[in-house]
């Protein structure tokens, strides 16, 4: 539905030009929950400013429906925005607020009047209809910002961190109603944020950001479990590198005992492994059998993270479920063998560091 | 130990310097209006409280003329004033830098730079050729006049008011498909009211209270309030003319202070 090809968007001229955007390119489809994740400073909300058209793009297409909107102006689009600071009229009721987009568009007052009531229900928040918006507090302020964009039935909802505002509690209520909206409506969203477990529990699928530039797309469960490289495997949870090599069909770390065999071409590469699936002891199956030393244990609650040191002085750390009785399986000082299995095993590219 | 800010509170003298220059500002005003209240006919002789000189001010003629030029000029010029002032201030904070920019606001400014009474005979110059020319010798030289040297006052707020405005507001407009005079009209201009009308009182203020431009300018029988004033100074100092300034005073304290209470941040 929404097609982005090569988007690319510089700003000032000269020797002082910053590149937010290195030609982008993805696809978005009908009803999708769509995020786009990264660190400050990635260009998430360049280029969500730009799918708005609040900025003209450097270079590249944007199709909405088989038509490019890149030189349209923003209040042609039928795109609308949940800003991150809200942006409410402080001098309009919570009412006019919902229904400015229809007076706008030069709708009829009893239609805008029925669908301010909706989208006031839909946001619960009908008793409030009257209030100045300056009078709200800062959740009822967000539900304002989502039933003003919501009310013009835009083709995509674009949300620059909606909930970074708010606090712990009410941000995790509001994720649950945003997606329960999301999908009653079933709206295409495009959400941005920079917390990892908010993208990874709401998206349907995630972009992952960095420095301008996409790393990745995909659902958040190939996300966390085939990164596409170094970078996405760092954002997205916790994980250990080390340093490995490929050589006629097998994986050799200098640490392991014996090798084990791969498909992957030859070359130095990086080997990930997920904390979770480090095991500590000799393990069933297929894996890297590797020597280390206990340096401390780090007590989590429902895991501990057990922190050691392999033979060349390399870090790992595994995390092992703290069952109901006995502690972690091992003591500070002790030097055990640990298993990487197989399956667990993920090859990235080698990047220079 | 932290070293101490500098505080002007603790200067030596700094209070006592403040308070002779209240002193002296107020206590004439106070007496002013004090002996506006006079029942006497002279003015140092204190024969009780009256208001009995508000009465004959407002029964003469002259006044009554004065007073009606007054406030039909201060009111034109302040509203002239004030659109262009409005539409100077939006060109100047919403257009992104151009060319001849800090020229406008040098125009804009020009006249709290330039001495009232060379822009006085400047205009003077000008004018007394065109009165002869058209043989026109109505209101509408003062209120070209007025409204120009008022326009500074206008813009200040108005400007000031533009600059802390949220951005994003009117970049919202635009999103929910406001068009650029739509988003004016519903956004900006009901944010900027309360500058818009505050620069507008204080446009009216300053006019209102304008003497040289006024003398040099005016045609011969027409007379603003302090123009008016003036002339009855130079015959003789009666109460009725205290009545008349106390007047006037009243006035301009409280579009004053509306034009204040009006920009004051809410809190
Ligand atoms: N108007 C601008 N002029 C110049 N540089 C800009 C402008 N807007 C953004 N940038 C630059 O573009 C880059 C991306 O900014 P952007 O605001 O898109 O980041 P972001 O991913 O939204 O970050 P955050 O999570 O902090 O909001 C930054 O390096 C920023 O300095
Ligand atoms: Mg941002």
């Amino acid at each position: 539905m929404l097609d982005i090809r090569d988007l690319t968007k510089s700003f000032g001229k000269g020797d002082s030009t910053v590149t937010a955007l290195h030609e982008v390119s993805f696809t978005i489809a009908e009803g999708e929950f769509f995020t786009l994740l990264g660190p400050s400073g990635c260009g998430k909300t360049t280029l969500l400013r730009l799918i708005a058209g609040f900025e003209p793009p450097s270079g590249g297409a944007l199709v909405l429906d088989g038509q490019d909107i890149a030189q349209m102006p923003p209040n042609r689009r039928p795109v609308n925005t949940v800003f991150q600071n809200y942006a409410l009229f402080p001098h309009m009721t919570v009412a006019q607020n919902v229904g400015f987009a229809l007076g706008a568009q030069g709708r009829p007052k009893d239609e805008i009047a029925r669908t301010v009531a909706r989208m006031l229900d839909l946001v619960q928040l009908g008793h409030l209809a009257h209030r100045k918006s300056g009078e709200l507090s800062g959740g009822q302020q967000q539900r304002v910002a989502l039933a003003r964009a919501l009310a013009p039935k835009p083709r995509i909802l674009l949300l620059d961190e909606p909930l970074s505002a708010l606090d712990m509690k009410l941000r995790k209520e509001m994720q649950v109603e945003l997606k329960r909206l999301q999908q009653e409506t079933g709206l295409t969203f495009i959400f941005v944020t920079h917390d990892q477990e908010e993208a990874l529990t709401m998206s349907d699928r995630i972009a992952v950001m960095s420095g301008g530039r996409i790393q990745q797309i995909a659902t958040p469960r190939e996300l966390y479990d085939q990164p596409a490289n170094r970078f996405v495997a760092g954002f997205i949870g916790e994980s250990n590198f080390l340093d490995a090599s490929c050589a006629h069909g097998k994986l050799v770390l200098p640490q392991a005992g014996a090798p084990l065999p791969v498909t992957h071409p030859d070359g130095p590469v990086t080997l990930m492994v997920r904390p979770e699936h480090v095991f500590l002891g000799p393990a069933p199956g297929a894996g890297l059998s590797v020597p280390a030393r206990v340096e401390r244990l780090v007590y989590f609650g429902t895991d501990t993270h057990v922190h050691l040191m392999l033979a060349d002085g390399a870090g790992l750390v595994a995390r092992v479920q703290n069952a109901l009785r006995g502690g972690a399986p091992c003591a500070e000082g002790d030097a055990i063998s640990i298993t990487l299995p197989a399956d667990a095993l993920r090859l990235l590219p080698k990047e220079a560091a | 130990m932290a070293r101490r800010s500098f505080d002007i509170r603790r200067l030596p003298g700094a209070a006592t310097l403040a308070i002779t220059c209240f002193v002296i500002l107020y206590i004439p005003l106070v007496i002013l209006v004090v002996n506006s209240l006079n029942a006497g006919k002279a003015i140092n002789v204190w024969e009780g409280i009256s208001l009995r000189w508000y009465a004959t001010a407002l029964q003469n003629e002259g006044f009554l003329n004065a007073a009606s030029t007054s406030l039909i000029l201060a009111a034109t010029a302040a509203l002239v004033a004030t659109v262009t002032a409005t539409m100077a201030a939006l060109a100047t904070t919403r257009s992104k830098g151009f060319r001849g920019e800090g020229t406008i606001n040098l125009v804009l400014n020009q006249p709290l730079m330039v001495p009232e009474i060379v822009l006085a005979i400047a205009l003077l110059i000008i004018l007394a050729q065109v009165k002869q020319v058209t043989g026109y010798t109505g209101l509408w030289y003062l209120i070209i006049a007025h409204s120009a040297f008022c326009i500074p006052f206008a813009y200040m707020p108005v400007r000031a008011r533009l600059q802390g405005m949220d951005l994003t507001l009117e970049t919202a407009a635009s999103d929910l498909y406001a068009s650029r005079f739509y988003t004016f009209r519903k956004v900006t201009l009901p944010l900027l009211a309360p500058a818009v009308l505050a620069g507008f009182m204080l446009a009216f203020v300053v006019s209102l209270d304008d003497v040289v431009i006024s003398e040099f300018l005016k045609s011969p029988g027409q007379d603003t309030l302090p123009t008016y004033l003036l002339g009855q100074l130079r015959r003789n100092l009666t109460s009725e003319i205290y009545a008349i300034s106390s007047l006037l005073l009243l006035i301009s304290v409280l579009i004053v202070a509306g034009s204040w209470l009006l920009t004051r941040k809410k809190t």
